[in-house]
């Protein structure tokens, strides 16, 4: 006898969305119990809330079971990365679009963090003539100097944003404009609208993945039972490592306190490892694994002790979405793709096509999610997509066909509902399966295809990915656990039906026991532990509450006692471990959970043995976990983000440890070595290092760079300049006019040997004198180029106004060996890496041509920056 | 401000919300019952156009509370439904219904036709398609009441018929309530559902009274109407009935045909197997053997010793009479390339011999002619048993050596 319920067809009919409290207070129908027919009174059960074991929880919170992963763990991406915010912002999120994805944010990472992906080659072709660094520069013959600046800056003008604050060219922005609208066509490497097409779509991809993410459908943690029953050592699957792609065999022994023995089992594959299933037929464990374009399948013999043994492996051409094991036959296995195809894969005769179907089966849906399962008849396999599910026979799948669930009035589904998991209760019932919605969880009878013969509105904020069943004995509930991926939620339900091999006259309809119940999440611990610095806190926050990966479950009887041990992975590969014990007797007062309830943030309820794991477990947890690695921080960065305009500001007056910096930095280079200490001054400033001076005659060039190294040019130039500085002001008047007459008749041909010109000029001014300044120059100079008396000391520490670009484009590095010399010296801290390239070479041949545009244009500048070192 | 105001007001209902589900989900009925009590102030300002208001979630809840809750009694529950029917409109049907369910579960079935009977006079304007449901349901609860007290009255009467002595009162209490329900329940079933319980009382109702003919004819409208669910039950119901009924052979196995093909793993096959065997027709005994074959595929059955036994019975009979061979042949076409492993491996044979000795028996039997005298499970289940010097495994050995030709003929 079924309970009764209406059966209609076609389309969901009702309206509505995730209800808070849908599951709550419905009995549904209520169905009379018992044979008794002829006693006086009729007894009635409910579908739903009828009682239920009690099965409390042992631990305050779960305890890992295993130590943690210890490589570092990335943490995933969280929608602030890719989510638009500016101004916009609220426009947009008032409008229709839900989510405004930052596309131009996105699309300009890429040409920071990728720039030899992006123009690498045009960029070393157009190397002389356009100039790659971004100091500003003037020269008529190419009108492009220094937008090149940042190459970061280019591409956002070309997406026609607004210009905003995000954009460090402003002031530039309608050059920039230009500028790439002459050269999008061929200065990027992937042509851009390629480009800007393939960053949308995997842009849109990510997004699709943090609303929902289904490919750890299924779970990535198995459990394989104990061999002989009665022993109490078990195994555990997973994946670890730093990319998940390593899977793991682990021994644990079922005590009070779950505990790995020995160490695992352990296979390297070369893709993130996405689902791990298992079935155990005829005493061997089939394991499967899934990740995107492989699949494999291990054996683990009966025997206790045995080594886990890899059997096959497939290669998918689209991401496999499903693996299932079959529980009736060995080596047997289901594989569904991306592309709508329904394999069974026998490990003796190969891969067997039954659907390729690229559209979804009732109505259309864009997923394009497959899943298969198997059912009581070894040969019939269920076939899910987001829409429902079929059921078709391996040995004709084109004719034997039937619709086992459809999202649709039949069962009673809401508009929108899309099918999240489908489970097979074989352990349970022979034909009964298991289906879960983002809504509702269903149990379906193969008998009695299209009507659940249960329905519960879960409640649940995540849609369940992972369901695991504990099947129940006789006169028992079978025991379904749900858990969500994102929130790591796990709920514990029970229900009642026929069971497997009852005779007939028992039979029951089946009905939902007791309430429903939320266990712990791996992240709900946190507030257990000891107190812990609150950076610490943070990382261990976000290792905590990484989303769930997988889930496990096995029935530990220890003579009268009974208790459920539940596992759960995270992302991060950690396995955490819960217990709920059941009590047999229904306890007088059955508000027991009520007196459990602890304020959060009070004392651990820990036992010593858990609060040791914890502690253990806290130990090994790397420090540096959930920090991006140091090393990995892209090559270019932008100085913006590096220092602050403060920070930039070349100080007063270079202080002593500038000039030992220097002095070094120098030495260091001249010899190809490395600076590998670096002391700080001593109490007393030592002597000035003198610098190495040649010996013989000194030409004027030399005694200035030398008097500037040794910071007192001002009182150099007060030397120079007294010394007849009318006669030769004249005298270089005349000079230049000369030259403009000159160049004025020219060619533009001539243009080509303008720099001919400088370098004659260059030799001209400098045994004369340094520099045609205006004649206010000289008495502002000194003053500002000698320290004023009592200013204090330079505040940025002497590496870091080292390494600021801005020094280093007063020496005329280019940006590009601009880099190489940061980090070249930034490696002096942190002890000896590979050894860098001999900077010297490359320096020196470097510095002449941009010394020559420095020179030339000093003019100008020189006014605007009048305490430069040359 | 007022803005303000009314979003901190939703974010704190929210968050209360929130404080309860959770205290419910474990468990901790008492906090979520002062946490409800907070809630329920959420009602003042009920502006919202959400799928589920304020107030039917304080109903879920506040039933869900008071169902668990250590300090409740019925009365407390009664006298919160009462309060809840008058939230909405719209609902008032729903809660009614769900209300009898709590005092039918509660063996206050008194209480719950009241309860039926006021919620079915109930008027409000139009009501929407859902409303009309329930309704229906309503009424279909009360006609199903009536037949239980229909059915007490009758199992008075037919005591007090024995006793010898009739009364007049209770009997015509009996036909009202008879007429009661059978309009009630004659209604519902009408529609397309489920309605296991409802038909099998009306067909009581209708054969106590001897209307046999309609009682078929509801019958075979509940199994055969395209409209409802291709419900497994109700072909057994019709089974029953025609069985009680002393139909002939012939329209027992038409029943039993369908439900084969619909469910071929239902209980019944095996009724339906031994039914087809004894028929003369070679028809009927190869759907038989078919009908077998095909409940054994099935994971439920893998340990059904009846199951087996009467494949055995079946298997043997053929080879003995050397006749249609043929059909075995067919049979196991499409499933040697499974069956051994699926029953006939080493590792089950070993299992069924420990655990259920007749299984093993009837399953080695099975084996030995599908399989050889070579197969793993014969060799061991036989071995075995005349290890154990237990007769009939030596004749069974006997047997399939005997006819171990069958294997190569069946096999080739």
């Amino acid at each position: 006898t079924l309970f009764p319920s209406y059966f209609g067809a076609g389309p969901p009919r009702e309206e509505g969305g995730p209800a808070p409290a849908a599951g709550w207070g419905e009995l549904g129908q209520v169905l009379e119990a018992g044979p008794g027919r002829c006693q006086a009174q009729t007894t009635f059960v409910p579908r739903r809330g009828g009682t239920g074991e009690s099965w409390e929880p042992a631990d305050a919170a779960a305890v890992p079971l295993l130590p943690p992963n210890a490589s570092c763990w990335v943490p995933s991406l969280a929608p602030q990365d890719i989510l638009y915010r500016g101004i916009l912002r609220r426009k947009l999120r008032a409008g229709r679009y839900g989510a405004a994805l930052d596309f131009t944010k996105q699309l300009s990472h890429f040409f920071v963090d990728h720039p030899e992906d992006a123009f690498g080659s045009l960029g070393q072709l157009l190397h002389k003539n356009f100039y790659l660094g971004n100091s500003k520069l003037r020269h008529p013959h190419v009108p492009w100097r220094g937008l090149r600046g940042r190459s970061c800056s280019l591409p956002q003008p070309d997406t026609s944003c607004p210009p905003r604050s995000g954009c460090s060219r402003h002031h530039v922005a309608s050059r920039l404009r230009w500028f790439s609208h002459l050269c999008r066509d061929w200065l990027f490497e992937v042509p851009l609208g390629l480009l800007a097409d393939c960053l949308h779509e995997e842009l849109l991809l990510q997004w699709a993945n943090l609303l929902f993410d289904d490919s750890p459908t299924g779970g990535a943690l198995a459990w394989l039972p104990p061999k002989n029953t009665g022993a109490c050592m078990g195994c555990v699957v997973y994946p670890g490592g730093q990319a998940m792609n390593h899977l793991y065999f682990q021994d644990v022994v079922l005590e009070e306190l779950p505990r790995a023995r020995g160490s695992p089992a352990q296979f390297e594959l070369n893709g993130r490892i996405r689902q791990v299933a298992a079935a155990r037929v005829d005493a061997e464990d089939f394991v499967g694994v899934r990740s995107d374009y492989h699949c494999g399948v291990w054996r683990v013999p009966g025997r206790t002790g045995a080594a886990p043994a890899p059997l096959q492996v497939i290669r998918t051409g689209t991401p496999a979405s499903c693996l299932t094991v079959s529980p009736h036959l060995p080596g047997e296995l289901a594989v569904c793709t991306q592309s709508g195809t329904v394999y069974l894969w026998s490990v003796e005769t190969g891969l067997q096509q039954l659907r390729h179907d690229p559209q979804t089966m009732f109505f259309r849906d864009h997923s394009p999610w497959r899943w298969s399962d198997f059912t009581a008849h070894p040969r019939v396999l269920s076939c899910a997509d987001r829409t429902g599910l079929q059921c078709l026979d391996a040995r004709a799948p084109e004719r034997c066909h039937f619709d086992l669930f459809k999202v649709g009035e039949e069962a009673g589904c809401q508009q929108g509902e899309r099918v999240v998991l489908p489970l097979y209760l074989g352990r349970a019932h022979p034909s009964q399966h298991l289906v879960t919605t983002q809504f509702s969880v269903y149990v379906l009878d193969e008998r009695l295809p299209l009507v659940p013969v249960l329905k519960w509105a879960h409640m649940m904020k995540a849609p369940p990915l992972f369901a695991h069943l504990t099947p129940g004995g006789p006169g028992r509930s079978h025991k379904v656990l749900l858990g969500t991926s994102r929130t790591q939620e796990l709920l514990l339900l029970q229900y009642r039906g026929e069971r497997r091999g009852s005779g007939r006259g028992s039979r029951s309809a089946c009905q939902l026991a007791g309430p429903p119940q939320k266990l712990h999440s791996i992240a709900g611990c946190l507030q257990h532990l000891p107190a812990q610095l609150p950076h610490r806190h943070r990382l261990l926050q976000q290792r905590l509450s990484a989303p769930a990966a997988g889930l496990a479950a096995v029935l530990q009887e220890d003579g009268p006692r009974e208790s459920l041990l539940v596992f759960q992975l995270s992302e991060a590969g950690d396995v955490f471990c819960q217990r709920l014990t059941h009590e047999a007797v229904q306890p007088p007062a059955p508000t027991s959970g009520d007196e459990a309830a602890a304020a959060p943030g009070s004392s651990p309820l820990f036992d010593p043995a858990a609060a040791l794991r914890y502690r253990r477990w806290l130990r090994a947890l790397p420090k540096g976990c959930g920090e991006p690695p140091q090393h990995s921080w892209p090559p270019t960065l932008s100085q913006k983000r590096l220092f602050t305009r403060k920070e930039l500001e070349v100080p007063a007056s270079p202080s002593a440890l500038h000039e030992e910096a220097r002095q070094r930095l120098r030495q260091a280079m001249r010899e190809g070595g490395r600076i590998q200490h670096w002391d700080p001054p001593a109490t007393q400033i030592p002597a000035l290092p003198q610098p190495e001076e040649p010996a013989g005659d000194l030409d004027a060039l030399s005694t200035r760079l030398t008097a500037a190294w040794a910071g007192d040019w001002g009182q150099w130039w007060e030397e120079r300049s007294s010394f007849n500085m009318a006669q030769r002001q004249r005298a270089l008047r005349e000079r230049r006019r000369r030259q403009k007459r000159a160049r004025g008749q020219r060619s533009l041909s001539a243009s080509f040997t303008s720099s001919l010109t400088y370098q004659s000029e260059l030799s001209e001014l400098s045994d004369a004198a340094p520099l045609p300044l205006s004649p206010a120059c000289p008495a502002v100079l000194p003053q500002e180029g000698s320290p004023p008396a009592g200013s204090p000391p330079a505040s940025p520490p002497p590496d870091e106004a080292l390494l600021s670009s801005q020094s280093l484009r007063c020496r005329g590095i280019p940006k590009e060996r601009r880099k190489t010399l940061r980090d070249y010296l930034s490696v002096w801290a942190e002890g000896p890496p590979e050894p860098p390239e001999p900077p010297g070479s490359q320096a020196s041949q470097l510095c002449i041509p941009s010394s020559q545009s420095q020179l030339s244009s000093a003019s100008q500048t020189r006014r605007k920056r009048p305490r430069m070192g040359f | 401000s007022s803005r303000e105001h009314k979003l901190n007001f939703k974010k704190s209902k929210e968050v209360c919300l929130s404080y309860i589900q959770d205290a419910m989900l474990r468990k901790q009925w008492k906090r979520a019952a002062e946490f409800l009590t907070s809630y329920i102030e959420s009602l003042e300002k009920d502006f919202s156009r959400e799928y589920m208001g304020p107030s039917e979630i304080i109903w879920r809840m506040g039933t869900e509370i008071l169902c668990h809750h250590s300090h409740s009694s019925m009365k407390e529950f009664n006298s919160f439904i009462e309060q809840m029917k008058t939230l909405g409109v719209k609902r008032y049907l729903k809660v009614c219904l769900e209300h009898t369910f709590h005092l039918l579960c509660n063996g206050l079935v008194d209480e719950a036709y009241e309860n039926l009977s006021l919620a079915e006079s109930w008027r409000f304007g139009e009501q929407t398609a859902i409303q009309d449901k329930e309704m229906k349901l309503i009424q279909a609860y009360r006609g199903l009441l009536d037949y239980y007290s229909w059915s007490k009255q009758k199992n008075i009467l037919l005591q007090h018929g024995q006793d010898g002595f009739e009364d007049l009162s209770v009997e015509q209490e009996m036909h009202s309530c008879f007429r009661k329900a059978a309009v009630n329940l004659k209604e519902i079933i009408k529609i397309p559902g489920v309605w296991d319980l409802f038909v099998k009382c009306y067909v009581d109702l209708l054969e106590f009274y001897g209307d046999h003919n309609e009682a078929r004819q509801v019958l075979n409208e509940y199994a055969y109407n395209s409209k409802f669910p291709a419900n497994p039950n109700a072909h057994v119901y019709l089974y029953q009935f025609l069985k009680r009924h002393g139909e002939s052979k012939k329209s027992l196995i038409s029943a039993l045909k369908i439900l084969h093909d619909i469910v071929p793993s239902h209980e019944l096959m095996i009724d339906f197997n031994m039914m087809l065997q004894k028929s003369k027709k070679r028809k009927k005994r190869r759907l038989g053997l078919e009908v077998i074959f095909a409940a054994l595929d099935y994971a439920g059955w893998k340990e059904n010793v009846k199951a087996w036994s009467c494949l055995a019975r079946q298997v043997k009979q053929i080879v003995i009479s050397e006749k249609h061979l043929d059909w075995i042949k067919q049979e196991w076409n499409s499933r040697k390339d499974w069956w051994p492993t699926f029953h006939f491996s080493r590792y089950l044979a070993k299992r069924n011999w420990q655990e259920n000795e007749s299984l093993s028996y009837e399953k080695a039997l099975v084996a030995g002619i599908l399989l050889g005298k070579d197969c793993k499970y014969f060799k061991y289940i036989s071995h075995q048993g005349c290890k154990a010097q237990m007769k009939r495994f030596r004749i069974l050995k006997k047997f399939v050596n005997k006819h171990n030709p069958v294997y190569l003929r069946i096999s080739g």
